[in-house]
């Protein structure tokens, strides 16, 4: 056997997984944005070589834009909501279970049914509920007396992104509710502890103890719940399909459509790929926030 | 150590063991199975697969005509296999399966509206033997205008549809209405009855707003109606038309607002539970709404779609065709299929035992396809006089670009005029240069 350094032993170890690592990860990445380069219709016999045409046809696409703006609508909306609603369940969870000592299982099973349910099956769910004429939303809201005709909210171009928002909060709240709450229990208790001998209330603990300390966690979250966010796909288009008027179409439903229905794989690749730069720059900007963050604070 | 503890002990050191026993035999049965099922019959049998979706009504019919085609034809076994429902989603199979160079089946069931893509693409064969030019007349025009590319036929159509009016015959009766044959009629019935039911669930005209193909296909049924088209011809009929779209639900507020997410099955259980006085919807619906237990049944009827004075409606084409695959190697035997399946004797069956309308034109003055069904009586000069969508391999795209533009104006948020700007200027740039132009240079 020859003698290899210690260091070039484990990369010859590490090299199978590396090459696995490229051949799944790595080289689709590459095959979409080599496509992307290409006109290829296999209806009509096109496959040439053409450069960045789809993506310069891409900058002055309007629909493209639409999807764009639809997107980052409701990435903002739904993982602002989501970090919140799930923050405050899981300091919930976390006094809940710190105080009787013990975590019961059907607490943590109850927040986290709605991430384990298929996402397409809890779509056609809230499609149901959002029934206008026997939905149960609507129902509700007449009874409490809050609107006085029921609304179909799926069909009006202004309500039918929030629905699939709402919808979308309820299913991946318990995601940052999970992450949030395992990151409570490993906080030091002697921080609160000295801080409330110092006098501190429980705001002040909340802001100046479990915040700062949460914070890589609150950054995995939202890099984690974006990257979803700006893919959705199934949610939306079991609700909507994109619908009324593209008001709910989204950048995947977009390249979707382009791919598969219209079989433009070409500009389908490049729609993919304009996707696939927005999740990096948004995951690249928590990644330099976190690291700005880390830095104030030492 | 008690016995309880003591067995279970027992139990866990032996469990291992018995999963084990299990799964081997689960697996042997598993294999054997698969041999059992995967057994082909005699060798020198050469077997034809047949894609399509799941027809309605009895499911054992299909099955019970295929055998009859292997009994006249020694030699020869069908093999069933079924696409799933959305039309979509077996347009997507399709393609990705055509596109690789072999096809892994050989008779396929398609779409009116994708034989020109599938020719186009060359993934479906030419069946101008199956059925010679002298023997096309017996088919409806429409259809077989739809599955001719290039002057040589495709495809052969197995059933047809065509948009239909369904009405509430006793509603009309009660305040001594006749089925309208004008648009301002429609509304005008629609207006009478709603004020004077005072049932706040009841509406006026359902029809599909989503924005799907079914979208495209209410808009070409309107604006034909009103002489006009959505992609050529005269524009300022085609924005009355479109107007009147936006206007049933807007301005004469006979259609629901929902209407912008209603497609064919949200209407016909809408209109079937008695919320509408009028709907627009395919035959498919007929013997549904007409089943025993449905809330209209025997209340209802079906006339040709209105239209505007002076100008004749022309509803648009649906149904499926029956094609070849190009790369099947068995294509002279799934010739014989398609011609089987579309032969008058099946096409009666199918007619009167699953409730498909028969593509041959001869069947609807036969006595015992009119017996078992007496509404395909109204329903052939409807059928007759329906037109295709666009006959051409870019339809998808045509198609699929119009329909955002579409339900933007069914919620208000674009004007007739902007909606036909845009969809015109798809239609330059889909028709005009690129792929139009390459497809005329690839016959």
């Amino acid at each position: 056997m020859s003698r290899l350094s210690e260091r070039a032993w484990g990369y010859l170890l590490a090299a199978p997984a590396f090459v696995l690592l490229g051949f799944v990860a790595l080289a689709p990445i590459g095959a979409a944005l080599w496509l992307s380069l290409y006109r290829r219709m296999p209806v009509f016999g096109l496959d040439e070589f053409i450069g960045a045409a789809n993506y310069v046809q891409l900058w002055s696409d309007e629909r493209f834009w639409a999807a764009c703006r639809v997107t980052l609508y409701f990435t903002t909306l739904s993982v602002t909501a989501e970090l919140v609603v799930g923050f405050g369940l899981a300091l919930l969870l976390d006094r809940l279970t710190s105080r009787s000592g013990r975590s019961s299982p059907w607490e943590q099973a109850m927040v986290l049914l709605p991430w384990a349910v298929p996402t397409v099956v809890s779509a056609q769910i809230w499609k149901w509920l959002y029934q206008p004429d026997y939905g149960l939303l609507n129902y509700l809201l007449l009874r409490v007396g809050l609107i006085d005709a029921p609304i179909d909210w799926l069909a009006d171009p202004d309500w039918a992104i929030h629905a699939a928002v709402v919808m979308d909060v309820w299913k991946t709240t318990p995601f940052a509710t999970l992450l949030l709450l395992a990151g409570l229990k490993a906080l030091p208790q002697d921080l609160y502890a000295a801080a409330t001998v110092d006098g501190a209330g429980p705001w002040e603990r909340f802001r100046r103890i479990t915040l700062p300390l949460l914070m890589p966690i609150v950054v995995i979250v939202l890099v984690f719940r974006t990257m979803d966010a700006v893919r959705v796909f199934d949610a939306v288009f079991v609700l909507t399909g994109g619908g009324p008027g593209n008001t709910t179409e989204t950048l995947s439903i977009y390249a979707y459509k382009t791919l598969f229905q219209t079989l433009q794989f070409g500009y389908g690749s490049a729609l993919a790929t304009a996707m696939f730069i927005l999740v990096a720059g948004l995951s690249a900007l928590y990644v330099v926030l976190l690291r700005r963050h880390f830095q104030e604070s030492a | 150590m008690d016995v309880a503890t003591k067995s279970r002990r027992h139990l866990g050191r032996r469990l291992p063991v018995i999963l084990a026993g299990v799964v081997l035999s689960l697996w042997t049965v598993a294999i054997v199975g698969c041999l059992q099922g995967g057994e082909e019959p005699a060798s020198s049998a050469t077997v034809l697969i047949f894609k399509h979706g799941k027809l309605s009504g009895d499911a054992t019919v299909l099955p019970g005509l295929l055998r009859e085609f292997e009994q006249r034809h020694p030699g020869l076994i069908v093999r069933e296999e079924l696409l799933p429902a959305s039309s979509d989603r077996q347009h997507q199979y399709y393609a990705m399966n055509l596109d690789g160079g072999s096809a892994p089946f050989d008779v396929l069931a398609i779409d009116t509206i994708w034989v020109q893509e599938f020719a186009q693409a060359g993934w479906i064969g030419r069946l101008d033997d199956i059925v010679p030019m002298g023997e096309r007349a017996a088919f409806f025009p429409s259809a077989v205008a739809a599955a001719t590319f290039g002057g040589q036929l495709y495809a052969v159509p197995w059933y047809i549809d065509a948009g239909m009016l369904y009405y509430r015959r006793d509603l009309l009766d009660r305040y001594g209405l006749m089925p309208p044959s004008t648009w301002d009629d429609l509304v005008h019935a629609a207006t009478v009855i709603v004020d004077a039911e005072q049932d706040r669930r009841l509406s006026g005209f359902v029809w599909q707003g989503k924005q799907y193909e079914g979208l495209i296909c209410t808009t070409l049924d309107v604006l034909r109606s009103y002489g006009a088209d959505l992609w050529t011809g005269d524009l300022d009929q085609a924005e009355r038309g479109l107007q009147f779209l936006r206007d049933t639900i807007a301005m004469h507020k006979v259609s629901p607002p929902s209407t912008s997410m209603a497609d064919e099955e949200s209407t016909r259980h809408f209109f079937g539970d008695g919320q509408a006085v009028f709907m627009r919807n395919w035959p498919y619906a007929w013997p549904l709404l007409q089943r025993q237990g449905s809330p209209v049944r025997g209340k209802i009827g079906m006339a040709p779609l209105p239209s505007v004075p002076g100008h004749a409606g022309a509803p648009v084409l649906g149904g499926w065709l029956l094609a070849v695959a190009e790369q099947s190697s068995r294509r002279e035997a799934a010739g014989e299929l398609v011609r089987f399946l579309t032969s008058p004797d099946i096409q009666r069956a199918i007619a009167i035992q699953l409730g498909y309308n028969p593509a041959r034109r001869a069947l609807y003055s036969d006595a015992s396809v009119l017996d078992a069904r007496p509404e395909l009586m109204a329903l052939y000069p409807t059928l007759l006089q329906s037109q295709p969508r666009p006959v051409t391999p870019s339809y998808i795209l045509l198609s699929q670009a119009a329909q955002p533009e579409i339900s933007a104006l069914v919620v208000g948020r674009k004007t007739p005029r902007a909606v036909l700007d845009a969809v015109r200027r798809q239609a330059d740039r889909y028709m005009g240069g690129g792929a139009a132009s390459v497809a005329g240079a690839r016959q």
